[in-house]
């Protein structure tokens, strides 16, 4: 195994056990506002995993963006040959503003929680009846 | 308890061994490679193809041409779920529209931070709105768009509300709720106005950038005179930084209004 090839499953591995340890603290963090961070670091590292699976090897890379606007037959061979792969950043694009307007609202929720409950604590609200 | 934890712990082990197995076999064939996918590829090769105008998006930016040509209607629900988190923080907070009273406001030199921010903040926030509307006036020709700027604009409203307050932004400034609400409606609606253009054209189809095989008529030019506006693109670019810039003030907003102003509404 080369060592291109061990640095690509290095990131994967790294990128799986960060989702891993945020899916364990959205399951099991004791406050809300805890679990709220662990959603926000799954979000970015499903948005990291996707921009990294669009990357691609090679001497030249070059972003999705052709240069000129009047490009010859031998622009575009050239630009779909180094340019990398544009489907995952425009999901992402969305997904980060997304993710921001649900983490804002979900934000909300727990200020509520927190200002009619007085506390943020699972547990807590989950004993509340009424 | 103890038994839960163990459970959750030989899960996870269990999910990182898999995914290691999965890459190592192969099975994420497409991983960062020399070649891309044959998707990506038609985009990157047809996004500004001249010669070759059948699918083309008359824009260089293939990420853009992509997010509002080739797959507009997922952009268009992805927007609608955006607004759908808005209104629902909007609703949550409804009390907020009880008029907050003047009475035991303080001074506004006495609100805020130091001077030193409050002088830096009145130099940077002109060049956020600069940045912003450049990225979204310039979203279909290069890195940038609607959604990108419409963030980097809502940074400048955020920061106001550290560095002064809240009340300056609403007496001084005038940038009340309600007109963030009137600025955000007036963005979805040129969205929609632009979506359903061409079928009072006569085009049929909804979303139509540039003219397809079985739509020949787009209503959108490529470029006016000597500026390059991409059909479409431009338009919806311009509209969605309004939206979403305008969006998210409300939502700081919201979020800057005073505890004791909640104690007192909620009687706690």
């Amino acid at each position: 195994m080369s060592l291109e090839n061990l640095l690509q499953v290095y990131c994967y591995i790294a990128l799986t056990v960060i989702i891993v340890m945020s899916l364990y603290g959205i399951v099991r963090g004791l406050s809300l506002t805890k679990k709220l961070i662990a959603l926000t670091i799954f979000g970015d590292t499903a948005n990291a995993l996707m921009i990294y699976v669009g990357f691609r090897l090679g001497e030249e890379v070059y972003v999705p963006v052709m240069p000129t606007l009047s490009p010859s037959l031998e622009d575009i061979a050239w630009f779909a040959s180094v340019a990398v792969d544009p489907v995952p950043q425009c999901l992402v694009i969305t997904a980060i503003v997304i993710n921001m307007a649900i983490t804002m609202f979900l934000a909300f929720l727990i200020i509520q929680a927190f200002r009619l409950y007085g506390t943020t604590a699972v547990k807590k609200i989950a004993r509340l009846r009424g | 308890m103890k038994g839960k934890d163990v459970v959750i712990g030989i899960s996870a082990a269990l999910l990182l061994v898999l995914v290691a197995v999965i890459v190592l076999l192969g099975g994420t064939a497409y991983t960062p490679s020399r070649e891309i996918r044959p998707l990506a590829k038609f985009y990157l090769e047809n996004c500004i193809n001249l010669f070759n105008k059948d699918w083309w998006a008359a824009s260089p930016e293939a990420v853009t041409s992509m997010l509002w040509d080739y797959r507009g209607i997922d952009t268009y629900y992805e927007t609608s779920v955006f607004f759908l988190a808005i209104i629902s923080g909007v609703a949550l907070f409804r009390i907020a529209e009880i008029k907050l009273d003047a009475e035991g406001r303080k001074e506004e030199k006495e609100l805020g931070l130091s001077i030193i921010v409050k002088t830096s903040t009145r130099i940077v926030f002109p060049l956020i709105l600069i940045v912003s509307a450049s990225v979204a006036f310039h979203g279909h020709l290069t890195p940038g768009g609607g959604f990108q700027a419409g963030s980097i604009l809502a940074v400048g409203p955020l920061l106001l509300i550290a560095a002064f307050s809240r009340h300056f932004l609403e007496d001084r400034l005038r940038l009340t709720e309600d007109k963030c609400l009137t600025l955000r409606s007036v963005g979805l609606i040129l969205i929609v106005l632009v979506i359903a253009l061409p079928l009072i054209t006569g085009a049929a189809l909804l979303m139509l950038n540039q003219p397809k095989l079985w739509a020949p008529v787009s209503p959108f030019p490529a470029y006016v005179g000597p500026i390059w506006i991409a059909g479409t693109l431009f338009f919806l670019n311009v509209a969605e930084f309004l939206a979403v810039g305008a969006g998210f003030t409300l939502l700081f907003l919201l979020l800057s209004i005073p505890e004791e102003v909640f104690k007192r509404v909620l009687g706690l």
